[in-house]
């Protein structure tokens, strides 16, 4: 198993900026997820680790050595793609089986490794089948056998289950979390879509433009984010940000007021609070406005609000009801409220 | 309504197959045409009158093979176009792989460059490639007939396999070389196996252009020693025996069968390399 670093890593294409300064140091066993909308830099960020892509600048170390020269096929990572890349003209069995001939893994052992990643991936009736004759979920399963199969250093996944339906992709979810506990490796995720960084991650990394903008647990992430970016990706809905004016300790917007704030913040702030830390109504309400929408979901109530000429977002109680364009109060959770600089977006505090 | 719908259905099905087949007797009526002056006695071609119904006879079919070396000439055939397509597939694999998935300066220079040696009118060249294989001692032999019939069709054969491998995504070979494989094992393992059907494609290709190919054999080929069936074929249209309608119907007939067979065993593919990877398949 293995300790990954990227220091001081950059990628570029001429005057394109892939990747910019990304430094992080992964832990041995450690199950990163990189977040971020497409083209953030984190599949490239992860090519780079796998050795298919070679960084304009910066390091790629493993167990402390220097990978950067080292080829991909000579570097113990193991990698499920998008578009699960099986062989398309050999059968499961001689997929799963590849990696174990490329690296010359003596004959009389690979029969037994071959059907034991299948049985971790239920797969072992399928084994003499063309990757064809099977389904979405069934191949994905399959390009998740063979990268377990040589029990390699390091797993890198690019967006392995973005080709699946919603429900498949929950179950696979689980798999891929269970797998990579029982065999203990170090394992790097690359996925736009937040919950599966939030469920999968032992640490998520979130990219936009290139460049990190926040390491840490999902806790860390979801409740403390960095900057606008990260409060406005993360969550669904993700966190209302209303910009306006702070001076001693009270913000001002159009039809919100939030008194009992750090009183040495004065200018312009925006400021961050989640859906789900709003209460409708409250004896002293913090912002005022008519409602735009009402969706119930069952479990509760998404509620969308007009204040000013912006659109905030409430999870209400599932009984909750409303007519449109009614007048309605909301108090927040001030214990949860973030507050960030109007022109860099970096959080105060 | 329901049986009256199942009979028009059924009429147009009918219909539809008359269409058809009026068309394809018409497209083979020339094969049948050739085929029946073939089995037919020599007195019986030129007439006054035509015969439609004539008398059926092997006359030409025995002549052909017993006064003509005919095996010689297929076996020349057979030779030169198996040995120029193999020809072309050791070159124009590698080739084609470099072409789709290196990048490197003058890559699409070099691609162009390829296929424009398939724009230039032969007889540009006859006169310099007669000299160049006299030079080298090569007249009149089934190798000569190999290395030109390779050189000819060497430009679009790299061409078609190249639009088949950039076809192939390139998360196959990204995957192979974490798996652990070097260049020539992702190649041998992965790229060929996924693009044969454009590889026997543009081998069947290639074939018939060989089979067709008549200048450049008749410049090199001056004995029966290298006749091929093409120019075997010309050769009846002379000598003191007069003109032989009936055995070169038969020759230009089994000149005609295997390509014919072939090109029906690989019909699918064979639209989809003639576009050259312009539509995808």
């Amino acid at each position: 198993m293995a300790r990954i670093e990227l220091s001081g890593i950059q990628k570029r294409w001429g005057k394109v900026v892939g990747v910019r300064d990304v430094d992080i140091e992964i832990a041995d066993e450690e199950f990163v997820v990189f977040l971020g909308p497409s083209g953030c830099g984190k599949t490239t960020t992860m090519r780079m680790i796998a050795g298919l892509e070679e960084p304009t600048e910066g390091e790629v170390i493993m167990d402390g050595e220097v990978m950067n020269d080292i080829d991909a096929r000579d570097r113990d990572v193991a990698m499920v793609f998008q578009g699960y890349a099986l062989y398309p003209n050999m059968t499961i069995y001689e997929n799963i089986r590849f990696p174990l001939r490329m690296r010359e893994v003596p004959k009389g052992e690979q029969d037994a490794l071959v059907r034991r990643a299948a049985e971790m991936t239920e797969l072992t009736d399928y084994l003499d089948r063309k990757p064809s004759a099977l389904s979405g979920g069934q191949r994905q399963r399959a390009a998740l056998a063979r990268a377990i199969v040589r029990q390699p250093q390091v797993f890198l996944m690019d967006e392995p289950l973005s080709n699946l339906d919603a429900k498949l992709r929950q179950a696979m979810r689980v798999q891929i979390k269970h797998i990579q506990r029982q065999l203990k490796v170090t394992t790097v995720y690359v996925t736009h879509d937040q919950i599966e960084a939030m469920t999968l991650a032992d640490r998520i990394v979130i990219m936009e433009g290139g460049a990190i903008q926040q390491i840490g647990t999902p806790d860390d992430i979801y409740n403390d984010p960095a900057n606008t970016f990260v409060a406005g990706f993360i969550g669904s809905p993700p966190m209302n940000l209303v910009e306006g004016a702070i001076d001693a300790g009270t913000f001002t917007a159009q039809g919100i007021e939030v008194t009992g704030l750090p009183a040495a913040l004065s200018g312009n702030v925006v400021l961050g609070f989640r859906p789900e830390d709003c209460t409708v109504g409250g004896n002293t309400p913090h912002l005022k406005g008519s409602v735009f929408g009402v969706e119930p979901t069952g479990d509760l109530t998404y509620l969308t609000i007009k204040v000013g000429g912006q659109q905030i977002e409430v999870k209400a109680d599932r009984a909750f009801r409303a007519e449109l364009d009614t007048e309605i109060t909301v108090t927040f959770d001030p214990a949860r409220i973030c507050l960030f600089d109007a022109k860099s977006g970096e959080r105060l505090r | 309504m329901a049986s009256q719908r199942r009979k028009s259905r059924s009429e147009s099905l009918t219909l539809r197959y008359a269409i058809l087949g009026g068309w394809a007797l018409f497209c083979l009526m020339p094969v049948l045409w050739f085929l029946s002056i073939g089995f037919r006695p020599r007195t019986e071609i030129i007439t006054a009158q035509p015969i439609y119904w004539p008398t059926f006879s092997l006359d030409a079919f025995w002549m052909i093979f017993e006064d003509w070396p005919m095996w010689k000439y297929l076996r020349n055939s057979v030779l030169a176009i198996i040995g120029s397509v193999l020809i072309d597939l050791v070159l124009a694999i590698p080739a084609a792989y470099s072409l789709s998935r290196y990048t490197y300066r003058g890559r699409d220079d070099i691609g162009f460059y390829i296929l424009s040696t398939r724009m230039m009118a032969p007889a540009i060249v006859a006169i310099p490639i007669f000299f160049l294989f006299r030079n080298a001692g090569l007249l009149d032999s089934v190798w000569a007939l190999m290395l030109i019939y390779a050189a000819i069709n060497l430009s679009f054969v790299t061409w078609i396999i190249r639009s088949y491998m950039m076809d192939i995504p390139k998360e196959l070979e990204d995957a192979a070389k974490t798996d652990g494989a070097g260049d020539l094992r992702i190649l041998w393992e992965i790229i060929i196996p996924a693009i044969l059907p454009g590889i026997i494609t543009a081998s069947v290709i290639a074939m018939i252009f060989a089979i067709n190919e008549f200048l450049f054999t008749l410049l090199i080929a001056s004995t029966p020693n290298a006749y091929t069936m093409s120019v075997a074929l010309a050769n009846f249209t002379g000598g003191s025996d007069g003109l032989i309608y009936n055995a070169i119907a038969l020759v230009a007939f089994l000149a005609f069968v295997p390509v014919f067979i072939v090109v029906v065993a690989i019909q699918k593919h064979l639209s989809r390399g003639l576009t050259m990877g312009a539509v995808k398949g």
